[in-house]
């Protein structure tokens, strides 16, 4: 009762103000909320509509063809998808354990004088404009990988009967290997500060059981740490995967692209984000332009579910910890 | 109490060597010798010229008002403090007459001949069985049958082998909390270990968990070194040979627990087990 009062002398000391601006920050905070979801479908509805024409042209062959003819008008998207996937396959496969490498030293090992600044360093990797990973790898890292990596490569995994063909061809510096390096380097931060973050979650007292048991810092890492941070670590991987897929500028400088798939990928190909940048401007007849649209949803519908998957992985582990 | 009084105490060593010479046929070994050990946190420094013996097959219970350093001693003794950058700890700590407090130890080695068992049960991200076999891989290469054996003992040992044979290949993580902890302790002794640093084993444990964690320690030091920190005074009583009473980073008072409850000779002692203060 008495509590009832002073609620009253409260709300009458801020007169009727209060209310009122309560009820519109609520509804515009609301509305600032739908907005987002409204983007997204407008997205969504804008890129399907786009893409009907082609995808009516060609059907589900879209998929499946990876011819690419602007003057004849018959496209198909599997060029791209290949070169999209295998860019990011190669991102993944250099990025995650240098970013596993470098979550286990900043947690585990480093001294604490080093911790901030190398792991702020490794963040500011994340800030460097993607225009600028692609000059640099154009005009620094191709020539560089044309030089040094590439003619090993050839000459030492590219001898081997069957698996030499991923390495087969002159070394040109640019292409699918250069581009999945650039882009290794781009997801590194992404991946290493999510790993980190999962790392910190592991309770101290429980690598302290492991190390009083004996156990060196390897073993904690790979028996201890791993396994109690596995789907946060996944979700990390998803998140910096997403990326790579999507990433524009960069992989274009650096992939040459071709519309064709190559075995090797020290040949130069092509990624849907990569075609969409480089033919927009070009792409005049009305299908032409459709079947990039199309390719652009495409990816949307990869990133989306890798990125989901993400999400997905990355709450569970929180509700884990918070149980 | 005045400083300068208890710095004249500490000067003497405290070593009870009174106790073991009036039954020379009974005087347990020393397994571990501390000798003016110091610990620093930093520049704090949290345990203050701490010399004491550890008996083999003796449990010594380590006792105090919290942050009296009890805690900080245990982990000294296996060098767990190192994993923290700022930590160190001076003196001598000799263990069958070898100091591992020295520069060039092999750390893992020593983890592994010194068994710990924290506050809060840990078990590891995996099934009963590997948490068991975890420590035992790390050294020894058995074969399935050789280690089934070992981690069956380990799991008798701890009391604990008939409430989880028939679910090895489950989470630690489902057990209760008092399996959890002798799960725990099945842990540390299947690596063979020996000595045990017990750091308020029972702190997180219902009274009837407590009990049998009391238990396991009773029957366990018939072949171990036990070392264990614990707020709870009656369980020092029941469970210990030796009580070390510390406060404040200091030793005050190191003699078998009997005399320690009965007729403690520090005033401080008799204080704090009468429950005048901590």
């Amino acid at each position: 009762m008495a509590a009832d009062i002073a609620l009253q002398r409260v709300a009458g000391a801020r007169g009727r103000g209060g209310a009122v601006g309560d009820f519109l920050f609520h509804h515009l905070t609301f509305l600032f909320a739908l907005l987002v979801l409204l983007i997204l479908g407008g997205v969504i509805v804008a890129l399907v509509e786009g893409a009907l024409p082609a995808l009516r042209t060609f059907g589900i062959g879209f998929l499946f063809s990876d011819v690419w003819n602007p003057v004849t008008e018959k496209f198909g998207a599997l060029a791209p998808i290949y070169g999209t996937l295998v860019t990011s396959a190669i991102a993944m496969l250099v990025g995650i354990p240098v970013a596993f490498g470098v979550a286990v030293f900043i947690t585990e090992i480093c001294p604490i004088w080093l911790k901030r600044p190398l792991a702020t360093m490794i963040e500011l990797l994340a800030a460097i404009p993607s225009i600028i990973y692609g000059i640099w790898g154009l005009f620094v890292f191709a020539p560089f990988v044309q030089q040094y990596i590439q003619p090993n490569l050839i000459d030492s995994l590219g001898q081997i009967p069957g698996f030499g063909a991923l390495f087969a061809g002159p070394p040109l510096g640019i292409g699918v290997l250069t581009a999945g390096f650039i882009l290794a380097i781009m997801v590194l931060p992404f991946i290493s500060s999510i790993m980190r973050d999962v790392f910190e979650t592991v309770p101290a007292i429980l690598k302290e059981s492991a190390y009083g048991l004996g156990a060196t810092r390897s073993e904690v890492v790979r028996q201890i740490v791993l396994p109690y941070t596995r789907i946060g670590v996944v979700g990390g991987i998803m998140l910096g995967l997403g990326r790579a897929l999507g990433e524009t500028m960069a992989v274009t400088f650096v992939l040459g692209h071709a519309h064709r798939i190559s075995i090797s990928i020290l040949q130069p190909g092509t990624t849907i984000s990569a075609s969409l940048a480089n033919e927009f401007t070009e792409a005049v007849g009305d299908l032409y332009l459709s079947s990039l649209i199309a390719l652009g949803f495409i990816l949307f519908v990869i990133t989306f579910i890798v990125l989901a998957i993400a999400k997905l992985m990355l709450l569970r582990l929180q509700r884990r910890a918070g149980g | 109490m005045s400083p300068p009084q208890s710095a004249a105490r500490l000067a003497m060593p405290v070593v009870p060597s009174d106790a073991d010479v009036r039954d020379p046929e009974l005087m347990p070994a020393q397994k571990a010798v501390l000798r003016n050990v110091d610990f620093f946190y930093d520049s704090f420094r949290a345990l203050k010229n701490i010399s004491l013996p550890l008996h083999d097959k003796r449990v010594t219970a380590f006792i105090g008002p919290s942050g009296c350093g009890k805690s900080t001693l245990l982990r000294i003794l296996n060098r767990i403090y190192e994993l923290y950058p700022g930590q160190r700890a001076t003196g001598e700590v000799l263990v069958d007459g070898e100091n591992i407090l020295a520069p060039g130890l092999d750390l893992n080695l020593l983890r592994a001949k010194i068994g710990m068992v924290f506050q809060k049960p840990t078990p590891f991200p995996m099934s009963i069985y590997d948490n068991i076999a975890f420590g035992i891989r790390l050294y020894e290469r058995l074969t399935r049958p050789e280690l089934d054996d070992r981690i069956e003992a380990a799991l008798r040992r701890a009391a604990l082998w008939d409430e989880v044979k028939d679910k090895l290949r489950q989470s630690g993580l489902g057990l209760s909390g008092g399996q959890q902890q002798r799960l725990c302790i099945a842990r540390a002794v299947a690596v063979e270990p020996e000595i045990l640093l017990l750091d308020e084993p029972a702190s997180a444990l219902d009274p009837l968990s407590t009990q049998r964690i009391e238990e396991l320690i009773a029957e366990l030091k018939d072949d171990y070194c036990i070392a264990i920190v614990t707020h709870n005074m009656q369980q020092a009583a029941r469970s210990s040979d030796y009580t070390a009473f510390m406060y404040l980073g200091e030793l005050i008072e190191f003699d078998e627990t009997e005399r320690i409850f009965t007729h403690p000779k520090q005033k401080q002692t008799e204080d704090y087990i009468t429950g005048r203060f901590g």
